[in-house]
């Protein structure tokens, strides 16, 4: 089971919400795509290929309305989502730059940075001291562009161009949200 | 099973206009909320955040937009 966080120090009983909750059943649902995009890239289907990247794109945003409408929010399923997002999203991305959909430097790029990404909010939870997702306003919109990118790869639609254009994005976004989470003083922090 | 769901026309235009008027869209959006948070302390870690990421989305409708339009040729 899994709480909303809380502040620092003694804090009244905070409502409990279970991890097995609609909206985390969405996001989990998410990893249902990842077969058949793996089927359609496997045989060229491009068309659904482009589909099965949408469906899971639209489950991504569901997800959250879902944890609205059945009040269900909670810091895990905000992490659960995070982690879909990179597993379902760097899936794609390597299984289309192997199949040469897309460039493979700025896709091996992109997924180094996820992971340094990752690896700072690990660093930004235990500087936290409980389970919180850094929130950054730029990657939100950077995710966003990600699912697009493969999209763009699946539809062979400006290849080259997205790719490349991302990749400056992603660095500067980084190293901006880097300050933040390693440097900066963490709101609500027990350390 | 069909290998294609639509033809390639509209396959093509579907991308261009889910790409494009999307991007579009964000980029508009983020520069209305980037003028609404003129006069906003900037002290304040979260605005500093929201203007950046705000900036970001910018850029990354223009990016959109653009490559929407080198798709249909028209760049």
């Amino acid at each position: 089971m899994s709480s909303v966080p809380a502040a620092s120090g003694p804090t009244p009983p905070t409502r409990v919400v279970s991890p097995w909750n609609p909206a985390n059943a969405v996001t989990a649902s998410r990893f249902l795509c990842l077969p058949p995009f793996a089927w359609a890239v496997m045989n060229g289907y491009h068309q659904w290929a482009t589909l099965f990247i949408l469906i899971c794109g639209l489950l991504d945003k569901v997800d959250g309305l879902v944890a609205k409408v059945f009040d269900c929010r909670s810091a895990f399923g905000e992490m659960f989502d995070a982690i879909a997002d990179g597993l379902c999203y760097g899936f794609c991305l390597i299984l289309i730059a192997a199949y040469g959909w897309a460039p493979v430097f700025p896709v091996v790029m992109i997924i180094v940075m996820g992971i340094v990404n990752s690896g700072m909010r690990g660093i930004y939870a235990k500087r936290a001291g409980r389970t919180v997702n850094y929130k950054s306003y730029a990657m939100e919109r950077l995710v966003g562009y990600t699912a697009y990118l493969i999209g763009f790869a699946t539809g062979g639609m400006e290849v080259e161009f997205f790719y490349w254009a991302f990749v400056p994005l992603m660095l500067i976004t980084l190293l901006h949200d880097a300050k933040r989470m390693l440097f900066d003083a963490v709101p609500g922090a027990s350390m | 099973m069909t290998t294609e769901l639509v033809s390639h026309d509209a396959f093509r235009w579907f991308l261009t206009l889910i790409t494009g008027v999307v991007a579009g869209a964000w980029g508009i959006v983020d520069l209305v909320r980037l003028i609404g948070l003129r006069g906003a302390d900037t002290t304040d870690p979260l605005v500093r955040d929201k203007r950046f990421g705000y900036l970001i989305g910018i850029v990354i409708g223009v990016v959109g937009v653009v490559g929407s339009l080198r798709f249909q040729n028209v760049l």
